[in-house]
């Protein structure tokens, strides 16, 4: 207890030591444990937020106790006369109100709708709601608040869905499984279950999820569950209460797991500032625990004394780190979350506890090393300046501590491998970083030789301390590169790819065209001069064998959970090659037979032939509706056409035979072609592309893309009208959406990216307060030999600013090399240069570090000389 | 040169037997001390003198327990030094053995009186702080009491080291070259302050120097040449 009074008494006192005796290490470490604590408890808090919004809300979330998803109806059911049930269809339309139109996401339900939970509603925006059934009365519809500007409409309004008027009845401030923020891309609306016959916007072919909710007694949902579970298809879902909260914080996960790691680099910046750090303030410290020894002091009393100092920074710093994240994470929600930031629950403990973990473990794998060195010092160094050696102790200490915050960091990012990835990347980034900042010292150096005066002295300075000024240049490079690279994807990518677009590129695309109304919809077109492509037939349908296996036993572990395996594709037909694609290997189609071309793609204008691609509408769905085809039989020798991607992915060659699931039957066919696709070519594009002859039996829908320029947007809303069941997607729209939700996540990421620049600042001050002493000693060797203050000023300027220039050179060249490849490989865009980046990076490199740098060091040009002597005596 | 056996000096508060020290170096091992022995007794004052490089310093680290010999025995009251831990030795060393450096080894973030203050706390003394300002206004310094060591001179420094060392009623005080860093004149007021302090506390001195009007001072000197005890003389 003595001894721990006496180490926070010493503590104490080392904060009133000012100027050369300064106890800068100190503060640098409480710093950049600050930073690295409220860089992970600012993410910790929210996730925290969000998982206990969730769990909280247990059933309620999922409005069941289990749920069953598919894109078709079930008829079979396990025997489960006890469980209450209650079947939802959720699809996407248009919603008009006179000329405005908007995409939304109907969800039909009956009156047992949630099962579990509630659904609030209020009679006008911002006023107080009520729980309510989800069921509005008939011929109303109840709909997001976020829909009503988009279609100038308020409560009480007369809106169309497909041939049916509705009236809008109130608006949903909350219903179970609301995450809202930025996954919602279209606005919900609630309507009746049996008034979506009246609207006619399903039909064979359209795209639509069956809800089928259950509740009851526990064992019989396990049973219940159990008993189905075997019975469902990949395509297939089903979700108990917490599987719910799980996948919908999975889904939250993927956008939070970047943020995360944005988060845990700041972390592993300050653990390098603390570990430099950590060890001047060793150095300073050998002489005080050599004369405690002296005076008595044992190994167990040092050891004390200086856990005590280390953990009571350590709490310092992580609840003064806490403190910050609290604030901090309000601003994140607000950027990730905005429509659900005011519902969360207040702040939880249980972050408190792991960024206070975090912060000693931090702490502890950066300074233990060192501190293992303080308390074995000899006492005899009091007579002699000699050092213990690195005991193994110290060693085996950083290995479990460094391990520690490895495992912490996987727990943070939940995902062992993702972790691996990142450390590995992480390690790899820091290679380059070094060798680019040693190959710049070295150019560096040539550049000292030919200057003079402060500027020489100030480089030399520079280059003398190669290991400093190395771990400097690549911890600043590092964020200034983060930082930059974030902001050009956000400001300057998307734009980029919108504008290699060609000028009359599609922009809408037109889906759930019923067959009957093809000529309708193309003289529709003609008749305003908007150029379409072709109309397309379009089947959904899953694969699920190849070559008489299941799919899934063919593939390799971690090919097996590949999207197109969890969906159903989107099938066509043509006899002709599609424009924007080209045959890789293989043969195209051969001659089709019999009639089945009859109702291959049928142009309007353009070409023929495509497929929905990724950011492409919701595609239709085939059977199970009105005129369902007869079963058809298999066909060894149709042929069809993959994606090259997909193959690869799925590991398929020419010559598989595939087999499909379409609605209730099944057919199999060879691939006889790989095919590229041009995916941004704004045309349908599909993966998979049967030749005539097999498909056409079934009921499909179509789908087309068109050209409408500005001065034509005005024969939309008449277009809706005419054709009230087809969806109109405004891909302008899709993008502006997509662009929004980019926004908002990259804003995120760049608000942690203050972290990560802070932390980078708290390693260029660590590694300038290890050399001070160095620094000292030459300065007093100028000022005794006649150096003025100014010369010393400037030799300190022209250190500072050429290490800021050279980190932003280098982050420059990092962010524009990053920016390139992710232009090729994302995007398909040629490389360009961005000359603003080299202008305002080493700028603000120089302006950071010179700051940073001189606030650090200023005070050694002001102590006079025979001052500093007896200091560092 | 070994002294007579223990029974002969019931007085021994140090005693060393056939001490040698040898330190690898890159042209193979060198001899700082060889075979060195010495008993002190209690209340007697003892100079260890010699060049530089005679292994002064590394003899009095190995008195006080600092260090251990590669040869040889230390018995310091009463304890075998070899018998002990680095940790057991420490404890031995709390509270009944006070040290002076060169270099007054000063807390730079203490004050003159929480520097005395510091092995009174460290050896649990209940009365730390009253003893702390008792032995500042022993040496003169009550009016610094707040003053930290960078605002004080060299020979204040040196009289807060003094007091630190004795402040703990030490049964031995090792001092290394305490005028080492001193004027002549200050290192004289040093000099009386410390000998005047020892005498009033009935103290063993065991100090290292090479300053003969320091060394005279003591009631014995042993003087070092290469690590070899030259001579032995009696004031």
């Amino acid at each position: 207890m003595k001894i721990a009074r006496l180490a926070l008494w010493l503590l104490q006192r080392e904060r009133t030591l000012k100027g050369m005796n300064a106890s800068g290490e100190w503060r640098v470490l409480l710093l950049a444990l600050i930073i690295g604590v409220g860089s992970v408890s600012t993410t910790g808090f929210l996730g925290d937020r969000l998982e206990r919004a969730m769990s909280e809300q247990g059933a309620g979330f999922l409005g069941a106790d289990l749920l069953v998803t598919s894109p078709r109806p079930i008829d079979a059911w396990p025997a489960a006369t006890a469980l209450t049930t209650s079947h939802a269809l959720e699809f996407p339309s248009m919603l008009a109100r006179g000329d405005a139109f908007q995409l939304v996401t109907l969800r039909a339900v009956e009156a047992t709708y949630p099962l579990r939970g509630n659904v609030r509603i209020a009679d006008r925006p911002f006023a107080a709601d009520t729980v309510r059934p989800a069921q509005p009365p008939p011929g109303t519809i109840y709909v997001a608040p976020d829909l009503l500007p988009l279609l100038s409409a308020k409560v009480g309004d007369r809106v169309q869905i497909g041939e049916a008027h509705f009236t809008i009845a109130g608006i949903v401030t909350e219903e179970p499984g609301q995450l809202g923020g930025v996954f919602g891309l279209a606005p919900r609306v609630f309507m009746r279950a049996d008034d979506v016959a009246k609207t006619r916007v399903l039909q064979p072919g359209s795209r639509v999820t069956y809800l089928y909710q259950f509740a009851g007694d526990a064992a019989q949902i396990a049973a219940f569950g159990a008993a189905l579970k075997p019975r469902l298809d990949s395509t297939q879902r089903l979700i108990g209460s917490r599987e719910g909260v799980e996948t919908l914080h999975g889904a939250f996960a993927n956008t939070d797991r970047y943020i995360q790691l944005t988060a845990l680099i700041s972390l592993l910046l300050s653990v390098v500032a603390i570990a430099i750090a950590a060890h001047r303030h060793a150095l300073r410290h050998y002489d005080q625990a050599a004369l405690l020894r002296c005076l008595g002091a044992t190994t167990a009393q040092l050891r004390t004394l200086y856990a005590v100092q280390l953990l009571t920074l350590g709490l310092l710093g992580s609840l003064a780190g806490i403190v910050i994240g609290a604030l901090m994470q309000q601003a994140l929600a607000s950027l990730v979350l905005p429509d659900t930031v005011a519902r969360l629950p207040t702040l939880g403990f249980a972050p408190v506890g792991v960024a206070i973990a975090s912060g000693l473990l931090a702490l502890a794998g950066a300074s233990l090393p060192a501190l293992m060195r303080l308390i074995r010092v000899s006492p005899l160094r009091v007579l002699r300046r000699d050092l213990p050696p690195l005991p193994l102790g110290a060693w085996i200490s950083t290995v479990v501590s460094g391990s520690a915050l490895l495992l912490l960091i996987a727990w943070y990012a939940d995902d062992v491998r993702l972790v691996g990835v990142f450390v590995g990347a992480l390690a790899g980034l820091v290679l380059v970083l070094v060798l680019l900042a040693r190959l710049a010292l070295a150019a560096g150096r040539s550049i000292q030789k030919m200057s003079h005066g402060p500027l020489r002295f100030g480089l030399a300075q520079l280059l003398r301390h190669r290991f400093d000024s190395t771990l400097q240049l690549g911890a600043f490079t590092l964020a200034l590169f983060l930082v930059a690279l974030l902001a050009l994807v956000r400001s300057d990518l998307i734009a980029s790819w919108r504008q290699q677009l060609p000028p009359q590129a599609p922009n809408y695309f037109l889906v759930n065209i019923a067959p009957g109304q093809q000529q309708a919809v193309a003289a529709y077109l003609s008749q305003h001069r908007l150029k379409a492509s072709a109309l397309y037939p379009m089947v959904r349908g899953r694969l699920i064998t190849k070559n008489g296996a299941p799919i899934a036993s063919t593939l390799p572990p971690d090919a097996r959970d590949n999207n197109s395996l969890r969906r159903e594709l989107n099938l066509t037909w043509t006899a002709t090659l599609p424009a924007n694609n080209v045959v890789l290997a293989g043969h195209w189609h051969s001659s089709p037979s019999g009639d089945g071309d009859r109702r291959v793609a049928a142009p309007v204008k353009g070409t023929p032939a495509g497929a929905p691609a990724r950011g492409t509408p919701p595609d239709t769905r085939p059977s199970g509706g009105p005129g369902a085809a007869p079963l058809l039989r298999s066909d060894p020798s149709a042929e069809i056409s993959v994606e090259s991607g997909m193959a690869t992915r799925l590991h398929l060659a020419i010559g598989d035979q595939l087999g499909f699931q379409v609605g209730d039957q099944t057919l199999t066919a060879r691939i006889t072609s790989l095919r590229s696709v041009k995916w941004d070519s704004m045309q349908p594009n599909f993966f998979v592309i049967f030749a005539p002859g097999q498909l056409d039996h079934l009921p499909a829908s179509f789908i087309a893309s068109v050209y409408v320029p500005p001065a034509a947007v005005g024969a939309l809303p008449g277009f809706v009208k005419a054709f009230p069941g087809i969806t109109v997607l405004a891909l302008d729209k899709l993008i502006a959406n997509i662009e929004a939700v980019f926004d908002q996540i990259i804003g995120a990421i760049q608000l942690l990216l203050g972290f990560l620049l802070a932390a980078g600042m708290a390693v260029v001050v660590a590694t300038l307060l290890a050399s001070l002493d160095a620094r000292q000693q030459e300065a007093v060797l100028l000022r005794t030999l006649g150096a003025q203050r100014a010369y010393l000023a400037k030799s300190l300027w022209s250190e500072f600013l050429a290490l800021g220039l050279l980190a932003g050179l280098l982050a420059s060249a990092c962010a524009e090399i990053a920016m390139a490849l992710i232009a090729d490989r994302l995007f398909e865009l040629p490389a360009r240069l961005h000359p603003w980046l080299w202008l305002v990076l080493p700028l603000a490199g120089a302006l950071l570090v010179g700051m940073s740098g001189w606030l650090t060091t200023r005070h050694i040009t002001r102590v006079p000389p025979m001052q500093a002597i007896r200091a560092l005596n | 040169m070994t002294p007579p056996g223990n029974a002969l000096f019931p007085d021994t508060v140090v005693l060393a037997r056939n001490l040698s020290q040898r330190v690898p170096t890159a042209d193979g091992m060198l001899d700082i001390l060889s075979e060195v022995g010495l008993a002190v007794k209690a209340g007697e004052t003892l100079a260890i003198t010699g060049a530089s490089g005679s292994g002064k310093s590394t003899l009095l680290g190995l008195l006080a327990g600092l260090d251990q010999p590669s040869s040889g025995t230390v018995e310091l009251l009463g304890q075998r030094l070899d018998t002990l831990d680095e940790d057991a030795r420490a404890r031995l060393r709390a509270g009944r053995i006070g040290f002076v450096f060169q270099s007054f080894q000063l807390l730079p973030a203490l004050t003159a009186r929480e520097n005395i203050l510091l092995p009174l706390e460290l050896a649990g003394r209940p009365d730390a702080h009253e003893r702390a300002s008792y032995w500042l206004d022993r040496v003169g310094l009550a009016t610094r009491a707040t003053h930290t060591p960078n605002q004080l001179s060299g020979g204040e420094q040196q009289r807060v080291a003094i007091a630190r060392a004795f402040a703990t009623d030490p049964e031995i005080v090792f001092a290394d070259e305490p005028t080492g860093n001193l004027d002549a004149d200050t290192g004289a007021h040093i000099i009386e302050l410390l000998f005047g302090l020892n005498a009033s506390a009935h103290t063993t001195l065991i100090l290292v120097t090479h300053d003969d009007v320091l060394a005279s001072r003591c009631q014995r000197r042993l003087h070092l040449v290469a690590g070899r005890v030259r001579e032995e003389a009696i004031a």
